[in-house]
């Protein structure tokens, strides 16, 4: 059997299969563009809309209330930070690209979470594709989204989301499934309907299990964010891609630190949100 | 005794089984077929007998303790009374109705309207606080927010946490979270009660009070309850019959004093040996026939035939008499003497030989 044969078959094959789906499906890959853009460039124009002290000054609020005053002030002058070294513009394009590809990570992960955490099958059989999208290269989900979506945000929100959803599906469906046996016990023996055992008993279980993959999901598409600024995502990720191939080392540093800082605001705040939820369990 | 036996039987149980295991199936059939005993069960099916061919009926109006050790199945047995476990075998009635056909809405209705529960583990939300978790029963069944709240604290009143209704359950200690466990399972007003070992994680002061008015409350407000405890002396204060479960059978089911003087076996028999029998063993079961009695019974004290061990020696030390006169409604019906006495301390069941 001739083995050389293999590879470049199989590579036509994709080609094929690639080329079709954008002849033949594009009317579907056009819309799924325009409704990805028209979300990202929403929250972009959100963001974009109050002046960078602004923005500062709510973050710091925000992690003022949940970390305390001096965590709140490090925030603020943080984000200052970042619009002193000229990156605001960058910084806010991918904040609301982050909290894109987090939203549509959500809106898909949550309910896939809770549906595998009801039902046991649907967890095994999940498994293993979860396995697979967090073991490949990130990079990897680019290709086919850029030949189907194009250079752009859209490409970068798709590779993203698919990033950031894993984490998400198990940690939610970890919460479900780890309902203490005593109260599902007490929820049949009160005579509770399957609604209200859910609503009232498992999911407040599982809330802080839930704000953790919440977390976890916010930080693959941070890192997942950076990564996709070879397709032309926009924000700091392109500027780092950018100051790499010139070479600029300090930009690419600046770029760097201005991510970090974002990261860890958000961070922090998903994380003390969840750590607010597990209080309220105890 | 004739009145009780009367009395109607909420909960009648009747030669049920439960097998755990993936060959249940084929373990019940050969259970049935072939009249298979645990241990074979276990060797050629792999299954274990939680609960074998057990039989009870609960009273309205009475509290039924089973008692046994760890793994002598009396918590898959309470758990078969309302149905969180299957029996594989038999039928359970309650107020009549085999719960095992009850469809789904019938079954949730009878839980929450008839039967209530209590646990061990209490299950008390840590994200309500005390009035929210006592109101918790009603609160699924959709009862308003006023009314249900009435009730519980209404119920809270009762095991006396009034004060503690805006509190969360972390803040409350041991004891106190276990009356809120109650207090839900009174705001449904069910009939029937279980308690699956509510006190046995309690200190000792706090559980003997507990199991006092817990006994009270029932009475007072005329439930019925099934009681699982692994502690013969709680069952004994508690419970107005008794039944003893071991490796999934129950050995023995009677009152007290029935049990502390005929046990049925020699297990029972070591289980009751360290029982004090001062308040259990009563001068009904002592007594010898008039006749018997040498002297004249003139002179004697008496006593009524429901009288204890504890009430009798006080009679003879302060009296310095040799025997009391046991009298019903005014006739002489028996005779205790110091030997009775002394066997019925030892919970001897000759104790009436002269």
């Amino acid at each position: 059997m001739d083995l050389s044969a293999f590879a470049p078959a199989f590579d036509k094959q994709v080609d094929t299969i690639l080329s079709w789906l954008s002849d033949n499906a594009g009317f579907l890959f056009d819309g799924a563009r325009l409704v990805l853009e028209g979300l990202f460039n929403g929250i972009l124009w959100l963001v974009n809309l109050p002046p960078f002290y602004v923005v500062a000054i709510l973050a710091g609020l925000a992690v003022w209330r949940l970390m305390g005053l001096k965590f709140g002030i490090l925030a603020a002058l943080a984000m200052v930070f970042c619009a002193g070294m000229g990156l605001w513009p960058e910084t806010m394009s991918t904040l609301a690209l982050v909290i894109a590809a987090s939203v549509i990570a959500l809106a898909i992960g949550l309910p896939l979470g809770v549906a595998a955490g009801l039902m046991p099958g649907l967890d095994r059989a999940l498994a293993p594709a979860l396995d697979l999208i967090q073991t490949m290269p990130p990079y990897i989900y680019l290709l086919p989204s850029i030949a189907l979506l194009g250079f752009g945000p859209a490409t970068a929100l798709v590779a993203t989301v698919i990033v950031a959803m894993p984490p998400a599906i198990r940690l939610t469906s970890l919460g479900i499934r780890m309902t203490p046996n005593e109260f599902i016990e007490l929820a049949q023996a009160l005579g509770t309907g399957r609604m209200q055992t859910f609503f009232k008993i498992r999911l407040p279980f599982a809330v802080p299990s839930i704000m953790a993959g919440v977390n976890q999901s916010l930080m693959m598409a941070f890192g997942m964010v950076v990564i996709a600024g070879i397709v032309g995502s926009g924000g700091l990720g392109e500027t780092i891609y950018g100051a790499i191939r010139k070479l600029d080392i300090a930009r690419s540093i600046d770029a760097s630190i201005a991510i970090v800082i974002l990261t860890m605001v958000l961070d922090r705040l998903t994380q003390s949100m969840a750590a607010a939820a597990q209080k309220a369990e105890e | 005794m004739t009145q009780k036996e009367t009395a109607e039987i909420l909960i009648d149980c009747q030669s049920v089984w439960k097998v755990f295991g993936k060959r249940s199936a084929e373990a019940i059939k050969a259970i049935t077929g072939r009249g298979l005993g645990k241990q074979e069960v276990l060797k050629q099916y792999g299954c274990v007998v939680g609960v074998s061919d057990a039989s009870l009926q609960v009273r309205r109006g009475e509290i039924f303790c089973i008692m046994g050790l760890s793994g002598s199945g009396k918590s898959t047995l309470i758990r078969l009374l309302n149905r969180l476990i299957e029996p594989s075998l038999g039928k359970v009635m309650v107020k009549g109705r085999d719960i095992a056909t009850m469809d789904a809405v019938t079954l949730r209705e009878t839980r929450a309207r008839h039967i209530g529960m209590v646990f061990q583990s209490v299950a008390l939300l840590p994200q309500r606080n005390v009035l929210e978790n006592a109101a918790f029963g009603l609160e699924v069944q959709g009862v308003p927010r006023d009314k249900r709240n009435r009730a519980a604290e209404a119920s809270l009143a009762k095991v006396g946490l009034s004060d503690w209704k805006l509190r969360y359950p972390r803040e409350l200690s041991g004891g106190m979270q276990q009356r809120v466990g109650l207090a839900r399972a009174l705001t449904s007003d069910p009939e029937i009660i279980l308690m699956d070992e509510p006190f046995s994680a309690l200190d000792p002061l706090i559980r003997r009070q507990l199991q006092d008015e817990f006994r009270q409350l029932t009475k007072e407000l005329g439930k019925s309850a099934v009681f699982i405890t692994h502690d013969l002396d709680e069952a004994i204060r508690i419970g107005d019959r008794i039944a003893i479960m071991k490796d999934g059978v129950i050995i023995q089911v009677g009152t007290a004093e029935e049990i502390v003087m005929n046990p049925a076996d020699q297990y029972v028999a070591d289980f009751v040996a360290g029982i004090s029998r001062l308040h259990l063993v009563k001068a009904h079961s002592m007594m010898i026939a008039p006749g018997e009695w040498q002297g004249a019974p003139q002179g004697l004290p008496r006593c009524s035939p429901e009288a204890d061990i504890d009430t009798l020696i006080g009679l003879i030390t302060e009296t310095g008499s040799d025997a009391v006169a046991v009298e019903e409604g005014g006739t002489l019906v028996g005779i205790v003497t110091i030997r009775n006495l002394l066997m019925g301390v030892r919970g001897e069941p000759e104790a009436r030989a002269a």
